[in-house]
């Protein structure tokens, strides 16, 4: 059975797909992608997010720190998403 | 092509120097809106905010010919203390507030400013482009005065041992508004800048803040760095619009582009780094106007340009600036030594400042492509790092036995450790030494650094990478 196609946007993203779009930042390779996210790509990622889930995030300094890693940015995404009803 | 010394010459550069800053920046209709952060400030608030810092600083014991450090977020504060410094006649020295704990210490150590500017609350978060700021200003004990007629201070990421330190004089300053307010498609009076660059660095500094000013260009701050919080900004004023920032952000308005019209939106300008090639097109065909280049350095700020992306890769030189290339590199007109405290005849010598940036120039144009960096600089958001400050703090890491820093896409560091170190452990250290955007993105622990047969380390990103997935 296949999946309804809202189901992508209805769950959190997973470490690969946060990597993905991480890599379309400079149209980089996924193996490119480091462990640590500077405040550039965590602009971009916010904004993919923002796109995808049609969503302002309303991300405090402890998300923001949070999502400094790609493991901590799954984690941080997945708890404001759940808080936002989008996930 | 107008001569320096013309440029110069037509500045107020004899008089005192509370009479640059209301001359220059101040000057203007009370009601006029000169900045936008969040809501609209008017130059009357501006000045009388002007007016309370330089209460502030004076009451700290700034004074003539006295010195000041900023280390201040983006803000109507930072704004206005930097002005009351200017017009008190001090030197203000500009620290980026993202540094880490230890690069301000050996700073401010370096600078001895008399008086430091820091914030005791920051209300804002890391993606605005701004924030709301209370501050304090302490007294320095060991604070010296100026030693120099410098308005300016500004450091550098050094390639060999500490900071390289930068100083402008207000005539600088005025020379280079000169310039930008010659650029007939530069921004003037009745238009609008949303700037994205920080206005601690010469960008965002003087071709944003100060120009704004200057021209009476209305300069709005974005609530939120994302790109739907670019183009809010865009369409919060009825202006002609120029977006001021670096490649990233023209990627990131590119890639996200909605098809929404901005009818607002002039062109976009960028510098600070190398725009990706593919990128200019893409963003015209999204937004329907185009994306200009600006090349410039500290220590001379705006020397190249091309705002409609006319001669790209090739950039103009700016009215008044003269330039050569010596040895593959460029090199521009430059009387005095914009360098403090540095006798390097590689960086300033004749009246020459060697960028270190290989470029050419067409000899029948005039135009100038740059090809590159000729040292270990890299740049990071239009952030200069120099990969060996990175390596060399790194190496100083308790549990760090050696390291490699090489750069791709990002900075990537690869490091034998001590017994009992870690990568974790290094990571942990490394935020305390460099300023977050300094850090390697990228950090792998190897066995050995591999070697050339006559034993240099080998600085190949392949081999290294390759090494450390053998492991």
């Amino acid at each position: 059975m296949s999946e309804p196609e809202d189901m992508s946007e209805r769950r959190a993203p997973s470490r690969d797909e946060i990597v993905a779009m991480l890599a379309t930042l400079g149209d980089r390779p996924i193996e490119e992608v480091g462990d640590q996210i500077g405040s550039l790509e965590l602009t971009w990622l916010v904004t993919q997010i923002e796109e995808r889930y049609d969503i302002t995030l309303d991300l405090s300094d402890e998300d923001l720190s949070r999502m400094m890693t790609v493991s901590g940015a799954v984690t941080a995404l997945r708890d404001v998403l759940a808080e936002a009803g989008r996930a | 092509m107008t001569d320096r010394l013309s440029g110069v010459a037509s500045a107020p550069v004899s008089a005192p120097p509370a009479e640059w800053v209301d001359a220059a920046l101040l000057a203007g209709d009370d009601a006029e809106v000169c900045l936008h952060m969040g809501r609209p400030v008017t130059r009357q608030e501006l000045r009388a905010l002007v007016g309370q810092q330089q209460d502030m600083l004076a009451g700290a014991g700034l004074a003539a010919g006295g010195t000041a450090v900023l280390v201040l977020p983006p803000s109507l504060t930072y704004v206005a203390t930097l002005l009351a410094a200017w017009r008190l006649g001090a030197q203000a020295s500009l620290l980026d507030h993202r540094l880490a704990r230890g690069e301000i210490e050996r700073a401010m150590s370096r600078l001895a400013p008399q008086v430091a500017v820091t914030p005791t609350q920051v209300n804002g978060t890391p993606m605005s482009g701004y924030a709301e700021v209370l501050p304090a200003a302490a007294r320095q004990p060991a604070g010296r005065p100026a030693g120099t007629p410098h308005a300016l201070i500004q450091l550098s990421s050094g390639s060999t041992g500490p900071s390289k330190v930068i100083a402008r004089t207000a005539a600088d300053l005025l020379w280079e508004l000169d310039r930008y307010a010659q650029l007939s498609e530069y921004p003037g009076r009745g238009e609008r800048i949303v700037l994205l660059a920080s206005i601690v660095h010469v960008l965002g500094l003087v071709g944003g803040l100060l120009h704004s000013l200057h021209a009476g260009v209305q300069l709005a701050f974005v609530s939120r760095l994302t790109a739907d919080g670019i183009r809010e900004a865009v369409t919060g004023g009825s202006e002609p619009t120029m977006i001021l920032g670096v490649p990233f952000h023209a990627e990131l308005l590119t890639a996200t582009a909605s098809g929404r019209p901005l009818p607002q939106l002039t062109r976009m300008v960028v510098a600070g780094e190398l725009t990706r090639p593919g990128v200019p097109a893409a963003f015209t065909r999204a937004y329907g106007v185009p994306l200009g280049s600006m090349y410039g350095m500290t220590e001379l700020g705006v020397i190249a340009t091309d705002l409609s992306g006319l001669h790209r890769p090739a950039v103009a030189p700016a009215p008044g600036i003269t330039v050569r290339v010596g040895e593959g590199e460029l090199q521009v007109k430059m009387d005095a030594s914009p360098y403090v405290g540095l006798v390097d005849p590689t960086r300033w010598n004749g009246g020459w400042l060697h960028t270190r940036d290989a470029a050419t120039v067409d000899p029948a144009t005039g135009l100038v492509t740059i090809l590159g960096r000729l040292d270990s600089q890299v740049s990071i958001g239009g952030l200069k790092v120099d990969l060996t400050e990175v390596e060399q703090t790194l190496c100083a890491v308790p549990g760090v036995a050696s390291a490699v820093v090489v750069f791709g896409d990002a900075i990537e560091a690869y490091l034998v450790l001590d017994e009992g170190g870690s990568i974790a452990g290094v990571e942990a250290a490394l935020t305390e030494q460099l300023a977050s955007y300094k850090q390697p993105r990228i950090m792998r622990a190897l066995r050995q650094l591999p070697r050339t047969a006559t034993g240099k380390i080998v600085r190949d990103r392949a081999v290294l990478r390759a090494q450390a997935s053998a492991q």
